[in-house]
């Protein structure tokens, strides 16, 4: 069992303040990562739109060797893992890889089920379901997104074409984008966070702790200490100032000291007077003052005895 | 010694505390005051109760840890729930809602431990805790972000269920305390 005043009021206070703090943190960071994912995923839908925007113009020519040449350009762009187009088959035709050209998807990966799912595929979906994170082949975090390629007035009316206007895919847009930058937002985070907290808890425990000795925990060992000096019979050293309560109880202790003192003082001069023979004669006044310094003492015992 | 007895005699909370003691625990038969022995064997049996109910915190964080280690792998020893009683739960909260609950029960529980701690109400080990705890693990599952509030939970977990240990067994040694000073009177020390 924890004895002193100090581990007894420290440490609670201690852990509930360390333990709430690092509840909130941990929070924090896990819902602060959620809305950077999800900001994350929400950039990738927009470049994502921004390139088939791009293609639109020669996919409308069948300009493959345009296409190709976009595919390639903004697959060479920091942080593109893939760029990929496929058709409403699943048979890609147009890839940053060139291993992977006229080969079929596999519709039971991440990105391919969410409109797979059932017999019918899913004609439209929300922003969120298009993403999908995984790790590739390179041991690399991606966040994909499969951008639907929708059939528009302009490609089913157009003279060389041969989309029905009943078609409501014709491909598939599937750009793949490299976690490493969002991790590294997280870890610059997750370290910040690390270090406010440990910051916080130093100074809220620390402060607390500072605190409690400065105004309690001294004067109180101050008090002790020079109790400890009264009993031992060591009248001579005082206390210093203090402040509020702590000063009320330094002055009533003080007060209980000086009386004491007095009593022993007197107590001591009665014996004096008592062991020496014919000095008693030699002062008739004295005995009043003995018979009260006597009786002072007296009440004083009774008075330690019922304290007790 | 005298000056011991005398704090136990004339301290209010004390007896407050002694009064909660027996509120908690079962009803105990009066004491026959002029025999010794059995204020002796009571005194007994009285340490004995409170050294058991001191380890309860104990238990309560096994427990709590064995839950955390099963909530670690998503519960998957337990079969998956029929889609009759998925259908009947309906969608889970949001995760956003189970943080704030979370925090919110983290911060109430904490208050009433340092409460109870200040007012040196007797505790109870921390089972109901557990059960709360338990209960967060199985929402997070549900919303499927269990991954990323783990720790939340495990952390709010160890915090109140060790400051509720601390203060059911600072509670018990302080009884512990006052049972053996008896003894002492008892047996003339």
């Amino acid at each position: 069992m924890i004895k002193s005043l100090a581990g007894k009021a420290i440490i609670p206070v201690a852990v509930t303040v360390t333990g709430f703090v690092i509840v909130c943190c941990l929070l924090l960071y896990s819902v602060m990562k959620v809305d950077m994912t999800a900001n994350a995923e929400r950039q990738a839908t927009v470049l994502a739109g921004t390139v088939v925007k791009s293609t639109r113009y020669a996919m409308l020519q069948s300009d493959d060797e345009n296409l190709r040449d976009i595919i390639a350009t903004i697959s060479s762009q920091q942080g593109v893992e893939h760029v990929r187009i496929f058709n409403k088959k699943g048979l890609i035709e147009f890839s940053s890889d060139q291993a992977e050209i006229k080969r079929f998807v596999d519709k039971k990966t991440a990105g391919c089920i969410g409109c797979h799912s059932g017999p019918v595929p899913a004609a439209k979906l929300g922003e969120m379901q298009q993403a999908r994170q995984f790790v590739n082949g390179k041991g690399r975090e991606v966040i994909a997104i499969t951008a639907p390629i929708y059939n528009e007035p302009d490609c089913y009316n157009a003279s060389c074409h041969f989309h029905p206007p009943g078609q409501k895919v014709l491909g598939t847009l599937d750009i793949g984008l490299s976690r490493q930058p969002l991790q590294q937002s997280l870890a610059t985070m997750r370290g910040r966070m690390i270090i406010f907290t440990i910051m916080t808890l130093i100074l809220t425990v620390g402060g607390v702790t500072a605190l409690l000795v400065r105004s309690i925990f001294g004067p109180m060992k101050m008090i002790k200490n020079y109790c400890d000096a009264i009993c031992r019979g060591d009248f001579k050293h005082g206390l210093p100032p203090f402040d509020g309560q702590m000063e009320e109880l330094a002055d009533s202790v003080q007060r209980v000291a000086t009386e004491l003192n007095k009593t022993a003082s007197a107590l001591k001069e009665a014996e004096d007077r008592l062991a020496v023979p014919g000095r008693q004669a030699e002062e008739p006044k004295d005995p009043p003052h003995n018979d009260e310094t006597a009786s002072r003492a007296e009440d004083l015992r009774t008075e330690n005895r019922h304290g007790d | 010694m005298m000056r011991q007895q005398a704090g136990l005699k004339t301290c209010g909370p004390r007896t407050g505390m002694g009064i909660d003691s027996h509120a908690a625990s079962p009803p105990e038969t009066p004491l026959d005051k002029s025999n010794p022995d059995a204020q002796r064997l009571a005194a007994r049996q009285k340490i004995l109760r409170l050294r058991s109910r001191a380890n309860r915190s104990l238990w309560a964080m096994a427990l709590f840890l064995a839950v955390s280690i099963a909530a670690l792998n998503h519960f998957s020893f337990l079969p998956p729930l029929p889609e009759q009683i998925q259908d009947l739960l309906g969608t889970p909260p949001p995760t956003l809602m189970i943080s704030g609950l979370l925090i919110l029960y983290s911060f109430s529980s904490l208050v009433l431990i340092l409460a109870r701690m200040i007012g040196d109400a007797v505790s109870h080990g921390g089972f109901y805790h557990v059960a709360y705890l338990t209960g967060f693990y199985c929402f997070y599952n549900l919303a499927g972000s269990l991954e990323d509030n783990f720790w939340a939970v495990f952390a709010a977990g160890a915090t109140i269920l060790s400051l509720e240990g601390y203060h059911l067994w600072t509670w018990c040694s302080r009884q512990i305390n006052a049972e053996n000073e008896k003894l002492d009177r008892l047996d003339g020390k």
